[in-house]
């Protein structure tokens, strides 16, 4: 049994839908057991699903729905197409990798999607800590993994009734350090992160881990988190191999030479000869080896050129362009697209540098520019450590729930890389807030501070004629619940004290 | 005046004038520019019309019969000859000329779009919904319209409209005057309102054409006296002062039939003039200007902007009952209190409502006049005015005094002066967290400055180099009951940033608890009678005898301080970070702190037991015995501290960094080999023999290279200089304790500074090639780019004291900018945040309701009663226990 996908237009489709059990006559060899097809629309993504009762080749009839109007060759007696969720086309390709392009027609294998068991959190957890996190809702008391993880030792340690009152000391510990109802966490989240803006440093760059990379931290990186910049000055991403191949040298560097983006430029002279018409690329030879490039590499980017003769001198390794068109200008052009012509790698990424972890013996890579898409779908790679620091690709690629702890994990770096002791719980806010509306939204006027309920509030942070001007446009009414906007009008707040009141009830006697 | 409020603002709704409404609450129309006449009245139906409000004393408002203050001012009106754009409308108008037929009006769009885009707006609400999602929907809707040539309502031929910044329209090239914008806008029904945005309810497109223009209050727009008696008018007067002249011309040529031309010129100048009336910078117009040169500042500079109404009048206020000075520090107070100088006090006052029962007392006080002294001559508290019922304020002094007392009845209220035990808030501006603006009680002191205890000084990153401070007294019981419970500096010691001290001991607190712990020395008993008499201690340590006279131990001393039942282990910074270090102390007890049953055991105290942001026993005291036993323990500290240091006396000089001849040689000599090894290196690279890194080129590289050489140099002779110094040397008793300064200081003062850098690289700017002229070009060696092998001690040669100077402005540069970032940065997160507040469910809510999160910080526990960010901390609890049941 085979399946096929194929590429058609979507009308064509919505058509046989709609007619239910019919014909379809396709213009490709079906083999004659095919019972399934997948087809897409835009080549990329497969929203259709075809059942086939059976194939047959093709005859003229009218009972047919046709693909084209010639060359059909195969009719598919279809008994149902079901719109599906949308598959990428990696799904059906295995074997090899990154296929971007797909011809009209081909037969594959079923997609075959593997179900992972959802694990809950506790299964993972010891028998030792469930058992102290029992204990512990017996005496109506929640306990987090992480203190529970804590009190395991004491479990040992001490006598029974003892943890019983260690217990019931944490419970009471729990509860005075509840927070306040009305509490304006808000504003402290603000002050805590911003109070210690001023003692980082402005240097901008620092190396981090590897002594070949710069990555901006600090200030300016911490502006660039609240700002949701849409892309951070260096991005860079930590790539972790698959467990199996992290201590293979061979496979590193292969990874290595499927990462980085190189041009030809990056590795060879390019010579202009006016006199021949020709253009002479000049492999230097330390750099080919750097980026590990060879020839063949070389000669196989520039048959993806068009309109160029290649020549290649085996003995001196130098290769010769001619542009087919003799003219100035084709030189010219065709000299410029050579010094850009990509030999391999994943666009975006500038450089990838491998690092043995001196502690694990086990290879991270390092890179300079960040593609999280195409990275993580390269074999090798472990795609649940692999990490970038672009947080808007990683709400793109990830979704917004991994925006957030990105946002969270970058704040909580940059702080604590300069010393700085923030609780986490302020940064949880700051991430919660930029991206609880579903989308990342920066800390300023374009975002949160923008989207305010309150006229007054917003006129009074940024650009005030502009919100009250349609403010009356609109006949916008100010419903005075925010903070800004009541001490404008003169009342107090509605945090705190302020949102409470006290009433003094007379004794009747 | 007392009294809370009575009403409360609901909300506000926002709305356009129409014409009559601006003539309905006009008082007066205004006819006439000029202003006063020779006698300096207001002329009548000029801009300062009585009916427009008073400003003058004397004189009463001929609307309200109010006075200077008691008018709020009234409006008035201008009838504009011709109509004129509303330069703030202007897109709206360009949309809404777009969009409409020319000729009947109508949205182009056709029934079935209309209905459409209906349904979109029928889900949003103009007066609360998102403006943004308001703004995009009818933007969809105008952008469909307006590409339509021909309308579907009445199949007449449509136009392309181009806007000229920035206010003139043009149709195919013809001027489309205001007055026919303004009929156009007149026929677009109600009912096509919706799509541009438009709330039918208070906005009529035409209205954004102006026939009438409001004029403000005179309150508005005062006009001040100079002392030479000459009258200078307010921008805005001198605005419409302008629009009135214009006007007028304007309705004369046109009434006696002036060629078109000049009708056009003058429109277009009173155009001009409205324009500049409302915003003075609009784009693609010169801004109008006084006779001086300098621009107006017209109706929407007023409000934009840091110095705008909105920012600094509304968002900010100055307020009375405050005083600002210098500040100074006074161990022997309690952090919690404050000293205020006598000058202050005398004038600073804080309201006392007099009722039956204490009526008999305010008598006495007001008795007392403004300046009563007790037989010590000391401060006391006394009045300085008095405010009868009907808001009359009568001053006290010392003659009329007695006679007021008497005058004094229930519901009067009494201005008493600053008295010790006052609660008032103190604040050292940026005020960048909570921490910066606390309660204090007040003490009088002599002398001109405030006066407060060293350990507050970290919250309120305060200094003595000349910083000043302000002082706020509170006005109302509500405000006192407040500042005492949630206010007052002892409520503030746990910091909600990370859940530990941030009041605790600094300088010469760590330096003296230090001393006084290390090695646990012994004190004779005279000496340690003088340091306990700073205390309010009422027993002596645990005595010890040695040949036959009494001595105290250094952490018996300290015990003092401590609370009783107070169980602690922990680790001192003295060993914190490398095991070489910890190694290198001759006695294990000294790192372990170990307390028990509030006595010292063993162990070293320093920062990492009482400085601020670490301070371990403060933090434990705190959660253990509350805020006040924290508060005494500071104090006590405080005064223990002095004590110990002015008996035993502590200072360092240049004479500490002294080191042996040898040691001098052996930097000298490694720092001639490093030079040697920088320019071995520069041969390499010159011979082209370098390896470059990966990823990097040669000249990197080179520069890497050559900078871990000059890093690893400064380091060993840190290591040099500091074997000679140990930890009898003040300043290495000091680095290590946590006071003040790094080893890393000291090896630059004895040692040698080492490179110098600026953005993170060696110097090289300056001179084509070179840093300074006494170089050659191609000089790339250390010395050429700022290493300095000297030490701060021997003192830098003149070279390398300007390679210093490069490296040390960096620094200032930095500051500036970041200071202004890092504001700026803060002043978002406040906007954006200010808003969210926990609810009784734990839940962190914004104004509108929505949820951002389930539990606070996931596990509902306030950062400032965390255990350093922690839940709970285990440990602690556990090794309590265990203390408990031994």
């Amino acid at each position: 049994m085979s399946t096929i996908i194929f590429k058609d237009t979507k009308k064509n489709l919505e058509a046989l839908k709609k007619k239910g059990t019919y014909r379809y006559a396709v213009d490709s060899d079906v083999p004659i057991d095919t019972k399934l097809a997948y087809v897409t629309a835009d080549k990329k993504q497969f929203i259709y699903r075809i059942i086939i009762s059976s194939v047959e080749p093709y005859t003229e009839s009218t009972e047919l729905l046709e693909k084209k109007k010639t060359d059909l060759k195969s009719v598919l007696a279809v008994e149902r197409v079901d719109s599906i969720d949308p598959i990428p086309l990696s799904e059906f390709r295995k074997s090899k990798k990154r296929l971007k392009e797909f011809s009209d027609f081909e037969t594959v294998e079923l997609p075959t999607i593997k179900m992972v068991e959802k694990a809950t959190y506790v299964d993972t957890l010891s028998p030792g800590i469930t058992e102290i996190m029992a204990i512990a809702s017996a005496k109506k008391l929640e306990l987090s993994v992480s203190v529970a993880e804590k009190l395991a030792h004491y479990k040992e340690k001490l006598s029974p009734e003892n943890f019983s009152k260690l217990l019931d000391r944490i419970g009471v510990d729990l509860d005075t350090k509840k927070i306040d109802p009305h509490e304006a966490v808000g504003i402290i989240a603000a002050q805590s992160i911003g109070e210690p803006g001023t003692q980082m440093t402005m240097r901008t760059f620092h190396f981090a881990g590897v002594r070949e990379m710069n990555v901006t931290l600090g200030l300016p990186r911490l502006i660039e988190i609240v700002d949701a910049r849409r892309i951070p000055s260096t991005p860079s991403m930590t790539v972790y191999l698959k467990p199996e191949f992290e201590e293979s040298e061979e496979v590193v560097m292969n990874v290595v030479k499927e990462l980085e983006n190189t041009t030809i430029l990056d590795v060879a002279d390019i010579i202009t000869d006016i006199t021949e018409m020709t253009l002479t690329i000049k492999p230097e030879n330390n750099k080919m080896k750097e980026r590990l490039v060879n020839n063949s590499d070389l000669l196989d980017a520039l048959a993806k050129m068009k309109g160029i003769t290649v020549l290649s001198d085996k003995e001196s390794k130098e290769i010769i362009v001619k542009p087919q068109q003799e003219s100035f200008k084709r030189l010219y052009q065709v000299q410029e697209q050579l010094k850009v012509q990509t030999i391999k790698g994943i666009p975006g990424i500038k450089r990838a540098i491998a690092r043995i972890d001196q502690a694990t013996s086990k290879w991270i890579l390092y890179t300079q520019g960040s593609n999280l898409k195409e990275v993580l779908e390269i074999d090798e790679i472990d795609a649940n450590r692999t990490y970038t620091n672009d947080i808007i690709e990683i709400a793109q690629v990830l979704g917004i729930e991994a925006a957030r702890n990105s946002i969270f994990n970058e704040a909580l770096r940059t702080l604590s890389e300069q010393g700085l002791e923030v609780d986490q719980r302020h940064l949880m806010l700051v991430a919660d807030m930029m991206t609880f509306g579903g989308s990342v939204r920066a800390v300023g006027r374009q975002g949160i501070s923008g989207r305010k309920s309150s006229v007054l509030a917003r006129a009074a942070f940024e650009i005030t004629t502009k919100h009250l001007l349609r403010a009356g446009l609109l006949g916008e009414v100010d419903p005075l619940t925010g903070v800004a906007e009541n001490i404008i009008v003169g009342q107090p707040i509605t945090l705190g004290t302020g949102a409470v009141n006290l009433v003094y009830r007379l004794n009747k006697k | 005046m007392t009294g809370g409020i009575s009403k409360r603002i609901y909300r506000i709704q926002f709305a356009l004038l129409s014409p009559e409404e601006v003539r309905k609450m006009s008082q007066v129309k205004v006819i006439t520019a000029d202003t006063y006449d020779d006698d300096g009245y207001p002329i009548e139906r000029g801009l300062m019309d009585l009916h427009m409000g008073v400003i003058e004393p004397g004189l009463k408002c001929a609307t309200c019969g109010g006075k200077v203050d008691e008018c709020p001012g009234h409006f008035g009106h201008i009838e504009l000859a011709m109509p004129v754009v509303h330069v703030g409308f202007i897109k709206e108008l360009k949309t809404l000329l777009d969009s409409t037929c020319k000729s009947c009006g109508r949205i182009k769009l056709t029934e079935d779009e209309m209905k459409t885009y209906k349904g979109r707006f029928s889900q949003l609400s103009f007066a609360t919904s998102d403006p943004e999602i308001i703004g995009l929907n009818s933007k969809k809707a105008t952008d469909e319209a307006s590409q339509r040539m021909v309308c579907p309502h009445c199949g007449t031929q449509q136009n392309k409209i181009i806007l000229d910044k920035p206010t003139t329209f043009r149709e195919e090239g013809i001027k489309v005057t205001p007055k026919e914008i303004r009929e156009r806008m007149e026929r677009i029904p109600d009912s096509d309102l919706m799509f541009f945005g438009l709330n039918a309810e208070v906005a009529r497109p035409e209205w954004m054409v102006l026939t009438v223009l409001a004029v403000p209050p005179i309150n508005v727009r005062p006009s001040i006296t100079l002392e030479t008696g000459e009258r200078s008018e307010d921008d805005l007067t001198h605005k419409l002062v302008d629009i009135i002249r214009i006007s007028q011309r304007l309705r004369e040529s046109r009434d006696n039939g002036s060629p078109q031309l000049i009708i056009e010129d003058l429109w277009d100048l009173l155009q001009f003039h409205v324009t500049t009336y409302f915003d003075n910078q609009t784009a693609g117009i010169p801004p109008a200007r006084h006779r001086s040169g300098r621009a107006l500042k017209t109706l929407v500079q007023r409000l934009k902007g840091k110095e705008g109404r909105f920012r600094s009048n509304l968002s900010g206020k100055r307020v009375n009952f405050s005083a600002r000075t210098v500040i100074s520090p006074e161990p022997f107070l309690s952090v919690n209190e404050v000293g205020v100088p006598e000058k202050a006090a005398r004038e600073l006052t804080v309201p006392v409502t007099v009722n039956i029962f204490n009526l008999e007392h305010v008598r006495e006080l007001v008795k007392l006049g403004p300046e009563p002294r007790n037989e010590f001559g000391k401060y006391v508290a006394g009045v300085n005015y008095i405010i009868r019922p009907d808001g009359r304020r009568i001053k006290i002094t010392t003659q009329n005094a007695e006679e007021n007392s008497k005058r004094i009845e229930v519901g009067w209220v009494v201005e008493r002066q600053l008295a010790e035990g006052d609660i008032v808030l103190f604040n050292r501006q940026p005020s960048l967290h909570r921490m910066s603006m606390m309660g204090h009680t007040v003490r009088i002191l002599d002398g001109q400055t405030f006066r407060f205890n060293l350990a507050v000084c970290t919250p309120y990153n305060a200094d003595f180099d000349g910083d000043e401070m302000n002082l706020h007294i509170l006005q109302k019981e509500e405000a006192r009951a407040e500042a005492r419970i949630i206010m007052k500096v002892q409520e503030q010691i746990m910091s909600p940033r990370f859940g530990g001290p941030i009041i605790g001991g600094i300088h010469d607190h760590i330096t003296a608890m230090f001393l006084l712990t290390h090695g646990n020395p012994l004190y004779p008993e005279d000496v340690t009678v003088h340091m306990l008499s700073y205390l309010d201690v009422d027993h002596m340590p645990e005595v010890e005898l040695v040949g036959g006279k009494k001595f105290y131990r250094g952490r018996n001393i300290f015990s003092l301080l401590l609370p009783e039942g107070l169980n602690l282990r922990f680790t001192s910074k003295l060993c914190s970070g490398s095991k070489e270090k910890c190694a290198y102390e001759d006695d294990p007890l000294d790192k372990e702190v170990y307390i028990v049953n509030g006595k010292m055991i063993h162990g070293t105290i320093d920062e990492a037991a009482i400085g601020s942001f670490s301070g371990i026993i403060i933090d434990k005291i705190f959660r253990k015995y509350g805020s006040a036993a924290a508060a005494k323990f500071i104090d006590r500290m405080t005064r223990l501290g002095v004590a110990f240091l002015s008996s035993r006396g502590f200072s360092t000089g240049i004479s500490d960094y002294d080191i042996p001849d040898n040691a001098i040689t052996r930097i000298e000599e490694i720092s001639t080999q490093a030079i040697e090894r920088t320019n071995k290196l520069i041969e390499t690279y010159r011979a082209g023999q370098l390896q470059p890194a990966p990823g990097r080129s040669v000249e990197d590289t080179l520069e890497i290279e050559i900078l871990s050489t000059t890093g690893v140099v400064r380091d060993e002779s840190g290591k040099i200089a500091s074997t000679y110094l140990g930890l009898t040397n003040p300043s290495v008793i000091m680095a290590r304790s946590g006071a003040r300064a790094k080893m890393l200081n000291i090896s630059e003062v004895a040692g040698m500074v080492g490179q110098q850098s600026v953005r993170g690289g060696r110097l090289n700017r300056g001179y084509y090639g070179r840093t300074l002229p006494h170089f050659k070009t191609e000089d790339i060696g250390a010395m050429a780019r700022g290493f300095v092998k000297s030490s701060y001690k021997a003192g830098l040669n003149p070279i390398e004291y300007f390679m210093h100077s490069i490296g040390g402005r960096e620094g200032l540069v930095d500051i500036a900018v970041r200071t202004s970032r890092s504001g700026y940065m803060q002043r978002r997160l406040i906007n954006a945040f200010e808003d969210l507040k926990v609810d009784e469910e734990l839940r962190v809510r914004d104004t509108i309701g929505a949820v951002i999160q389930f539990k606070y910080g996931e596990d509902g526990v306030d950062p400032t009663r965390s255990d350093k960010g922690d839940t709970v901390d285990v440990d602690y609890l556990a090794f309590n226990l265990e203390q408990e049941v031994e």
